[in-house]
């Protein structure tokens, strides 16, 4: 039985580690998206630019991602 | 490859007389970037386009009217004509004659689409009036009687009933609303006005006549007239199409050809030029120097001089020395047939600086490799390929072609890992068994024995050689790669191929400042992000095999962390000389910067779990199976509606999951490029080599003469 709790404890810290990185994450994407698209409508050349900043946030996530793994995996 | 073309200025002077024929030298050469003239204290001036100019942006605009009036579409497809006979035809006024063609059966197709408007104003007219007993005569011709016709909103019956000194004629249904016609002594027309207004009365206009005619015999033969009209207008429409099919390819033809004479002419205007003389300065590929310099010699004999003025190095200095118009060199990527498709990727970002490394190379090499990564499943890549191939073949969008040729290079690297690392296909792998102490058995979690995953092998029933297994990599159970399986295998490489990636990328920053600034500047600058970036890299090791691995700290392993710790300190000294603390904040980010290429194993993972379900929807509970010793097997005979349907849901699952790859791979893999790779050394914001050259697709040359100049 302990083992079982256990289990579904580091299921539930794998789950929110991953979960609460993505809210973090949404939340910082969506002011750079709302300003990226806005600059893209005045100038179609700073796609580029515009996506670097916009992608920027998302390695929050990879690290949520990574902790949630090795909660799983390795522990 | 890596490094855009070396370029050369040279300095063009020759006798104003024969401009022309040296602008047309200059287009023939298409490696000449010319350096607009600022107004300066030399003298010179700017020049004034070529005297025939004006006329050919007169007919350009005569034409393009006519295109829009003819509805010719900016990328119809047209046959292409030769320039000599297009260049005739405009000489001898085609364009203005065709122009009056054009215009007469514009003009007749006007004048019948009014005049159908207008009869169709009339009708709406006729069509009220006919419900009113009256001719259309007695509408008009009165002295003293004031006549008012139109339609009101309400019935307008119950307030005309008392209006003095008048006739009154109404009619009112809840559907077609009403109308009311008013015959009054004039000096009573104001009391009428009066109790019409109250109606929502809108006057309308009746057609005088004189016979006696009912409006509904009228509308007859206005109908009549509506569709004799409509005849006609068919016929002019006709005629239009006609005159479209007959002159498209010539105003297509022509409006390149004067929009190519336009810009020819409006040359001087970006070079200075005195009385008797012009001269400009000009960028051209090192490599052509002594060719476009014998070219123009030839064609223009004495009346060109080309002066080589200095090939410009990758050194900063240098470009700080020269005057401002001179500073910035137009950068001419370095690339060939297959590198060229990726250099869309690259200009989203920016254009290269001259004096730094091209990343469209790496960016071809990388881009498809992580897409591959990220994909393998050869079920996926086959579909990838010939999306890509096909893309690759019939489209010339700039867009659609970046993504035809990640998907056609993706997809031959997915297909190269899904068959050969992670052995899968459509998110199934080849060979479910697993050797177990000399036998191919089932494993706990497939499919055979209760669990969820299926594999070709149960599906097919057949048993892969052994050969073929000994093909694919073992790392936990079972041939080949289990994204779902060996998930810590696929972190770790996920995380060295990051490291490799985010090292090309500081090696490549450390080669830009040695051209830039020379080698002690790249050290400064450079090596020491490398030394901390290594030492981290290494001290990271250690920590993970401590931690993980359970390894003691002594030994090996505790010579490598003080080294690593030791390397840490220098690399953060040397970049503390630029950054100051900065570079110790920089620490963790070298960390974030290697997991984040932790997303090549995620979403690989992902998809692999969305396979999985749908995989398991499909074989585990729609389509007939049987057990036989404990084992369950596939029998497909037993059910074939069901194995039919099943398909149709398999093909359409796995289309979502096709769809999300080229979405999440594509996105993901160019981020890292972007992102990881490109900030360690891209600078950009170079100015794109722009040779003067003529863009022509709906004309050519027949006599591939050097553009009709004369020799000397």
């Amino acid at each position: 039985m302990a083992d079982a709790t256990q289990a579904g404890l580091i299921a539930i810290g794998a789950g929110l580690a991953v979960g609460l990185a993505g809210l973090g994450t949404g939340m910082a994407e969506k002011d750079v998206g709302a300003a990226a698209v806005g600059a893209i409508t005045e100038d179609q050349t700073l796609f580029g630019k515009a996506m670097i900043f916009m992608v920027l946030p998302e390695t929050i996530v990879i690290f949520g991602l990574v902790i949630s793994i090795m909660a799983i995996f390795v522990m | 490859m890596l490094i855009p073309e070396s370029m050369s200025r040279v300095v063009i002077v020759g006798t104003k007389a024969r401009m022309q024929d040296a602008i047309d030298a200059l287009y023939a050469e298409q490696a000449i970037h010319v350096i607009d003239h600022t107004t300066g204290d030399d003298g010179m001036s700017i020049g004034a386009p070529c005297a025939s100019t004006s006329k050919a942006s007169e007919r350009l605009l005569k034409v393009r009217a006519m295109e829009k009036e003819l509805g010719i579409a900016k990328k119809a497809k047209t046959a292409q004509s030769s320039v000599e006979d297009l260049r005739t035809q405009i000489e001898s006024g085609s364009v203005e004659g065709v122009e009056g063609e054009v215009l007469k059966a514009v003009d007749a197709r006007n004048d019948l689409n009014q005049k159908i408007t207008e009869l169709n104003s009339k009708k709406r007219t006729l069509e009220l009036l006919q419900r009113l007993p009256l001719t259309l005569d007695m509408y008009s011709g009165y002295h003293s009687l004031a006549v008012m016709v139109g339609t009101t909103t309400v019935d307008a019956g119950p307030a005309l009933k008392d209006l003095a000194y008048a006739e009154c004629f109404t009619d009112f249904s809840k559907k077609d609303r009403g109308i009311a016609a008013v015959f009054v002594q004039k000096e009573a027309k104001e009391q009428a006005a009066g109790a019409l207004a109250e109606c929502g009365f809108v006057e309308m206009s009746v057609p005088v006549t004189t016979e006696k005619v009912k409006p509904a015999d009228a509308l007859v033969k206005l109908n009549a007239d509506i569709e004799e009209c409509s005849e006609k207008m068919k016929a002019a429409d006709l005629a239009l199409g006609v005159l479209k099919a007959k002159y498209m390819s010539f105003l297509k033809g022509t409006d390149e050809e004067l929009a190519i004479e336009i810009e020819k002419g409006s040359l001087p205007l970006r070079v200075a030029v005195s009385k008797y003389s012009y001269v400009i300065d000009a960028w051209v590929p090192t490599v052509k120097v002594d060719r476009i310099k014998a070219d123009l010699e030839t064609k223009l004999g004495n009346d060109v001089y080309v002066e080589f003025e200095e090939t410009r190095t990758r050194k900063l200095a240098e470009e700080n020395d020269e005057e401002p118009r001179f500073k910035n060199v137009p950068t001419k990527q370095h690339s060939g047939k297959i590198t060229k498709e990726f250099e869309y990727a690259t200009s989203l970002v920016s254009v290269p600086k001259y004096q730094e490394i091209d990343p469209t190379m790496l960016i071809m090499i990388f881009l498809p490799l992580f897409f591959g990564y990220m994909v393998g499943d050869c079920g996926y890549a086959i579909p990838f390929i010939i999306l890509g191939a096909y893309g690759l073949k019939v489209t010339h969008n700039k867009d659609w072609r970046s993504i035809a040729v990640v998907l056609f290079f993706g997809g031959i690297w997915a297909f190269i890992f899904g068959f050969l690392f992670y052995g899968e296909a459509l998110g199934m792998h080849f060979i479910g068994r697993e050797y177990v102490d000399g036998i191919w058995e089932w494993p706990a979690g497939h499919i055979a024995n209760g669990g969820t995953s299926v594999s070709w092998d149960w599906i097919l029933g057949v048993t892969f050689p052994d050969w073929f297994a000994g093909l694919l990599p073992v790392v936990g159970g079972g041939a080949g790669i289990g994204k779902l399986e060996d998930v810590s295998f696929l972190l770790k490489l996920a995380v060295y191929i990051g490291i490799i990636h985010l090292l090309i990328g500081h090696f490549c920053g450390l080669i830009n400042i040695k051209m830039q600034r020379g080698s002690k500047a790249a050290f400064m600058g450079k090596g020491g992000v490398i030394i901390t970036f290594i030492a981290m890299v290494a001290f990271c090791w250690t920590l993970t095999e401590m931690m993980f691995h359970k390894v003691p700290m002594e030994g090996t392993l505790l010579t490598i962390m003080v080294i690593s710790i030791v390397f840490l300190v220098i690399g953060v000294a040397i970049n503390s000389k630029h950054e100051g603390m900065m570079a110790v904040m920089d620490l963790p980010g070298i960390i974030g910067n290697i997991l984040s290429y932790t997303r090549l194993a995620a979403i690989a993972m992902s998809k692999a779990g969305m396979a999985l379900a749908f995989n398991y929807i499909v074989f585990g509970m729609m389509m007939p199976t049987k057990v036989v010793d404990g084992i369950t097997m596939f029998d497909p005979s037993s059910s074939i509606g069901m194995v039919i349907f099943a398909i149709i849901i398999f093909c359409f699952l796995h289309l979502v999951v096709w769809t999300l790859a080229i979405l999440s791979g594509g996105l993901h893999a160019l981020r890292l490029q972007y992102v990881e790779l490109m900030t360690k050394f891209f600078e950009g914001n170079g100015i794109k080599f722009a040779p003067l050259r003529e863009l022509r697709k709906k004309t050519f040359f027949s006599a591939k003469a050097d553009n009709n100049i004369k020799e000397v």
